[in-house]
C-alpha cells in the first residue's frame, strides 16, 4: 500500500490526535515538583517617571519567595525584535498602563498576587500622548530618539504628472480600530534547570530562537546556558512573536534555580501584549476614463503605542502593498509610525495589509462607482500578471494568480443570484483582492532544517518552525516525506527546541511552508542522496538507477526492491557514518532604497480575492454575513484542508474586524468587552484554490495564512456600501454605526 | 475553610475534602491533573472549560467544585475508552476540525452534550449548542462538519 502524506493529499493532521484527547501539553498545563509561581506587578500609570520602588512589605508576606525589579537583571534590559527600546522590566520610566515593573515569586499563585499588591511605587506623572498626530507635533518625547519611531517612503513615477493625466481622482480619508488577536490560550510559560545546567523556558511561543536570544542577553550569558521549548501553542495570530513571560520567567531561574510557572490571565493578555496598529489611511486614486488606474498617493500613519515592536514592519509592509494587486506607474506612497501612551501595537496577521486593503479596495470601488465599471472589470483590467512592475520597482515573473482568482470569483457570482431585497432587509454584494508578499520585508529571513536517518533506520525531521495552530508541522512533514519517499506516519518530527533544532525564523508573515518548507525539503534532498550513494555503494548499482519509494530502496528499471532504509542505516552504523541532511533558504530578497523604497521586497507574493453578500436590517443595523466565495493562489496546496481550513479562519476574523473588533483601551478589559465571531456570525463558505506554482517555493507553494483574512473585510464592507448606498471609511463597522448610516443617508459616515 | 463532597470524575469516584472556594476548573486541572479541560477568559465567555456535569454541558470556570457534590463529571479525558476514540474525537480529527487545539476540548465536551440529547441535530442546533465555545482558529466550518457527521453516521446505525 502506498504510504500517505504526500504532498497535494489532505492527511490529518500530526498533532490532532494529542490535541483531540486533551493530551497536548500546553505551557500552562506542565506541572513539576516544587513549582514557584510568578505574578507580574504592572503600570496603571500610561506615561509617569519611577521615583523609587519599594519591595520591603511585599517580601515579607506569606509564601512570598523573592521579588524582582530591574535592578535584579545582569545583563541588557532592553529587548525588541526590530528595534530595542522596551525594557524587560521598567527602570525610570512606564510608558503605558500595563508596562512591567516588578516579578513576585511565591509558593502559590494567590499569595504572589496579594503579596504585587503589596508593592510601592512612586510615580512621577508625565504628560501622556494618546494620538499618533499629537505625538508627532509633542514636545513630550515618550522614547529619547523622538516619537516618530520609522518612515517608508516608495516613490515610482511622477506622481504630478500622473494625476494630471487622470481624467477623475478620488480622495477619501481611512481609519482602523486597535484590535486585539485574542488567541484562546492566555500567553504562559514555565521554567527550570535542565538535566545539562540550562536554563529551560518552556513557553507559548511563534519564535523560540528569537525568545532564546533576547534571554541570553537578558542574563548577559553564554548562549549555550539557556534553552527554549516551544510548548503546544493555543494560537498567536502574530502577538506571541513579542517576548512575554518568557524573560521574567529566565530571570528568576537565575537567581532561585527553581522551577517557576507564570500564566498569564486574559485580562493580563488583554492588558500586556501587543495589539495591531489602528492605521489612518489617506488615499488618492487617479484613474482614466478607461478604468486604468494612472496615479495613486497614499499617506499613512499609524499607532505603535508605547513601544516598537513590528511597528516598522507593519509600515513597511503597508507601504509596498499600499496600491493593492494593481500596476500603478505613477506612485508616492508614505507611512509613518508613531509612538503614543498606548499599548504597544506588534504583528497581527497580515502586517498592515488587512488595513490597507481596505482603503485600496474601497477606492476601487469608489473608482468603478463613478466611471460606472463592473467591479471585477475594473480590477482585471488593472491586476498584476506576469511582467508587471510593482511600486517598488520589482518585475513580477511567475504565479501571479490574481486574475485567475478574480476570474474564478466572477464565475461564481454569474452562477449565484444575489440576495434580493425585501421590505426591512437591504442586501448587497461586495468584492475586495489582495496581494501579500511572503516572508520578511526586503531583508534577509532564512530558515534552516535538518533531517536524519538513525542508526535503526527511523527518520526524524529536526525544525525550529514553530506550529501555532496553522498546520506547519502537517506540512513540514507532507514536504519531507515526498521528498524522501517515505510516508508522513514514519518520520518523528522534532521541533522548536533551540538546544537541538536549528533556527527557523519566526512563524509570522505566511513564511513557514515558503521558507521553512524549502528548507525542509533540501535537508530531505541531501538525505535522500546520502543514503542512496550508500547503498549503492553496496548493491553496486549506480545511484541514478536507484529511488526510495513508499520507504524502500528501489530499482527505477523495474521498480524491485533492492534493500530497506534498515539496512542501509545499520551499515553505516557499522562504517561509523552518519546520515544527516542540512537544508537551508533563505528568499531571494533585496534592501528597499531608503528614499525610493525600490527594491526586491519578496521573492513571491499571494494573492486573493474574496466575494460577499451581506443582508443588513435596517431597523436595528444589523448585519448579516450571507456568503463568502474565497480564492486564494497559494501556489501549490501541500494540504488542501489545512488551506481551506486557514480560509475559513481568516474569513471568521474578517468578519470581527469589519463589524465588531475594537480594543479601546482602558475599557476592553475582558472577553466581555471584545466582540469576536462566534459559530453563530460564520456565513456559507465557498473556498476556492487557485494554484499558480511559484518555482522557487516548495513543490510550488507560498502560503495563505495572513492572506486569508486580507480581503473579508475590504469585501463585507464594500457589500455594505452597496446595500446602504454609503461610503463605509471606519472600521470597524459596529451595529450602532452602521444605525447611524441608515438614519444619515448616504455619505462618508463612520 | 473545607468541605467533604463525593464526586464522580471520568467514572473515578473521589471522596475528599476541599477548599469552599476552589472552582470546578481547579479542582479538575490542580488537584486531578486533569489538564485537558482548558482556562482562557475565567469569565464563562469562550467555553473552553466546559465538561459535562451529569451530561449537561457546564463552564467549569464558573462553578465552584463543592457544587459538583455527588454528580458526575466527564472531561475531555473520560471520552475515549481504552483504545477507542469517542466518535466525535474521531470526526474532529478526520474533518480538520482542529487546529491550535485550545478550544477542542471545550468544543467536543459541548458538542457531546448536544448529541446525547439530540442525536440527530440539525446545522442550527449545532450552532445554538457551541454558540457559547469560542474557536480563533478554525473559522467553526469544520467543527460544525464533525458534530454533523457524528450525527449522520449514527443515525444509520
Amino acid at each position: 500500500m502506498p504510504l500517505k502524506g504526500k504532498v497535494g493529499e489532505s492527511i490529518p493532521r500530526v498533532d490532532a490526535m494529542d490535541k483531540v484527547l486533551g493530551k497536548a501539553l500546553f505551557a500552562a498545563d506542565f506541572r513539576m515538583e516544587g513549582l514557584f509561581h510568578m505574578k507580574v506587578l504592572r503600570s496603571d500609570r500610561p506615561h509617569a517617571r519611577i521615583r523609587k520602588i519599594n519591595t520591603e512589605r511585599a517580601a515579607r508576606m506569606e509564601g512570598v519567595v523573592r521579588i524582582f525589579t530591574y535592578k535584579d537583571i545582569p545583563g541588557k534590559n532592553l529587548i525588541g525584535i526590530i528595534n530595542k527600546d522596551q525594557t524587560v522590566l521598567a527602570e525610570e520610566r512606564v510608558r503605558f498602563v500595563g508596562d512591567a515593573v516588578a516579578l513576585v515569586v511565591a509558593h502559590s499563585e494567590r499569595e504572589a498576587e496579594r503579596a504585587l499588591g503589596k508593592i510601592q511605587v512612586e510615580y512621577e506623572d508625565l504628560h501622556p500622548i494618546f494620538d499618533p498626530e499629537k505625538s508627532l507635533d509633542s514636545t513630550t518625547l515618550i522614547h529619547e530618539k523622538g516619537n516618530l519611531l520609522y518612515q517608508r517612503d516608495i516613490v515610482r513615477g511622477d506622481v504630478e504628472k500622473g494625476f494630471s493625466d487622470a481624467d477623475l481622482s478620488i480622495e477619501t480619508i481611512y481609519s482602523t480600530s486597535m484590535l486585539e488577536h485574542t488567541y484562546l490560550e492566555p500567553d504562559a510559560g514555565v521554567a527550570w534547570i535542565d538535566e545539562k545546567g540550562r536554563i529551560t523556558v518552556y513557553a507559548s511561543t511563534q519564535n523560540p530562537h528569537y525568545d532564546h536570544r533576547e534571554i541570553v542577553t537578558s542574563l548577559g550569558i553564554d548562549p549555550s546556558k539557556v534553552r527554549v521549548i516551544q510548548a503546544t501553542t493555543g494560537g498567536g495570530f502574530g502577538s506571541k512573536l513579542d517576548i512575554t513571560v518568557q524573560c521574567f520567567l529566565a530571570l528568576a531561574v537565575y537567581y532561585l534555580r527553581r522551577p517557576i510557572r507564570l500564566v498569564y490571565t486574559r485580562e493580563e493578555a488583554y492588558l500586556a501584549t501587543a495589539k495591531r496598529h489602528p492605521l489612518i489611511m489617506k488615499y488618492k486614486t487617479g484613474v482614466r476614463q478607461d478604468g486604468k488606474i494612472v496615479a495613486m498617493y497614499v499617506d499613512i500613519l499609524g499607532d505603535t503605542g508605547a513601544y516598537g515592536s513590528y511597528g516598522i514592519a507593519v509600515a513597511g509592509r503597508a507601504a509596498v502593498h499600499a496600491t493593492g494587486p494593481y500596476h500603478v506607474p505613477h506612485v508616492k506612497v508614505r507611512a509613518r509610525m508613531a509612538y503614543t501612551n498606548r499599548p504597544f501595537c506588534g504583528a497581527m496577521r497580515g502586517f498592515g495589509v488587512p488595513q490597507v486593503a481596505f482603503a485600496h479596495e474601497s477606492q476601487m470601488d469608489l473608482v468603478a462607482e463613478e466611471l460606472g465599471m463592473d467591479p471585477f472589470d475594473i480590477r482585471l483590467l488593472n491586476a498584476f500578471e506576469p511582467g508587471s512592475e510593482t511600486a517598488t520597482g520589482q518585475i513580477l515573473k511567475d504565479s501571479v494568480g490574481i486574475k485567475d482568482c478574480l476570474q474564478r470569483v466572477q464565475e461564481h457570482s454569474k452562477k449565484i443570484k444575489e440576495e434580493k431585497a425585501s421590505p426591512g432587509r437591504l442586501s448587497g454584494r461586495g468584492i475586495a483582492a489582495m496581494w501579500y508578499g511572503i516572508g520578511n520585508t526586503g531583508m534577509k529571513n532564512p530558515a534552516s532544517a535538518r533531517a536524519e536517518l538513525n542508526h535503526q533506520g527511523m527518520f526524524a525531521l529536526f525544525t525550529g518552525a514553530a506550529e501555532i495552530g496553522q498546520g506547519s508541522d502537517t506540512v513540514l512533514c507532507q514536504i519531507a516525506a515526498s521528498e524522501m519517499g517515505i510516508g508522513v506516519e514514519d518520520i518523528r518530527l522534532i521541533r522548536g527546541d533551540t538546544a537541538i533544532t536549528p533556527d527557523a525564523g519566526a512563524t509570522s508573515a505566511s513564511r513557514q511552508t515558503y521558507i521553512s518548507g524549502n528548507a525542509v525539503r533540501k535537508a530531505a534532498a541531501r538525505l535522500r542522496v546520502m543514503v542512496l550513494e550508500n547503498a549503492s555503494e553496496f548493491l553496486h548499482v549506480p545511484v541514478k538507477e536507484l529511488s526510495i519509494e513508499d520507504a524502500l530502496i528501489k530499482s527505477i528499471r523495474d521498480g524491485k526492491t533492492l534493500t530497506t532504509l534498515e539496512e542501509v542505516a545499520a551499515r553505516c552504523k557499522h562504517e561509523g557514518k552518519k546520515l544527516i541532511g542540512e537544508g537551508f533558504f533563505d528568499p531571494p530578497t533585496s534592501t528597499l532604497n531608503p528614499e525610493t523604497g525600490q527594491g526586491i521586497p519578496y521573492a513571491t507574493y499571494a494573492f486573493a480575492c474574496h466575494m460577499v453578500d451581506v443582508r443588513v436590517d435596517p431597523t436595528t443595523g444589523e448585519v448579516d454575513v450571507l456568503r463568502v466565495v474565497a480564492a486564494h493562489d497559494v501556489g501549490k496546496a501541500i494540504n488542501p484542508t489545512n488551506v481551506v481550513g486557514q480560509i475559513a479562519s481568516g474569513v471568521a476574523m474578517g468578519i470581527g474586524q469589519a463589524l465588531m473588533e475594537e480594543f479601546a483601551p482602558g475599557q476592553t478589559g475582558s472577553m466581555r468587552e471584545y466582540m469576536i465571531p462566534t459559530v453563530k456570525d460564520v456565513p456559507v463558505i465557498i473556498p476556492i484554490i487557485v494554484e499558480s506554482p511559484e518555482h522557487t517555493g516548495p513543490f510550488g507553494a507560498k502560503g495563505v495564512g495572513e492572506p486569508a483574512l486580507i480581503p473579508t473585510a475590504p469585501a463585507i464592507i464594500n457589500a455594505m456600501n452597496r446595500a446602504l448606498g454609503v461610503k463605509i471609511v471606519n472600521l470597524p463597522a459596529k451595529l450602532e454605526r452602521v444605525m447611524k448610516m441608515v438614519l444619515k443617508g448616504s455619505g462618508a459616515v463612520g | 475553610m473545607k468541605k467533604r463532597i463525593e464526586v464522580t470524575v471520568n467514572s473515578e469516584k473521589y471522596e475528599l475534602a476541599i477548599e469552599t472556594h476552589k472552582l470546578l476548573l481547579e479542582f479538575l486541572r490542580d488537584d486531578l491533573g486533569l489538564t485537558g479541560t482548558k482556562e482562557s477568559c475565567g469569565m464563562g465567555e469562550c467555553g473552553a472549560c466546559t465538561v459535562l456535569l451529569d451530561g449537561k454541558a457546564v463552564n467549569s470556570c464558573l462553578i465552584l467544585a463543592v457544587d459538583a457534590d455527588r454528580k458526575v463529571i466527564t472531561t475531555i479525558e473520560g471520552l475515549a475508552k481504552e483504545q477507542n476514540l469517542d466518535p466525535l474525537q474521531e470526526s474532529f480529527i478526520k474533518m480538520g476540525a482542529i487546529q491550535c487545539g485550545f478550544c477542542t476540548s471545550g468544543m467536543i465536551m459541548s458538542a457531546k452534550a448536544l448529541l446525547n440529547e439530540n442525536p440527530n441535530p440539525d446545522i442550527s442546533e449545532i450552532k445554538k449548542a457551541l454558540a457559547g465555545n469560542i474557536c480563533r482558529c478554525t473559522g467553526y466550518k469544520k467543527i460544525i462538519k464533525a458534530v454533523r457527521m457524528v450525527a449522520d453516521s449514527q443515525k444509520t446505525r
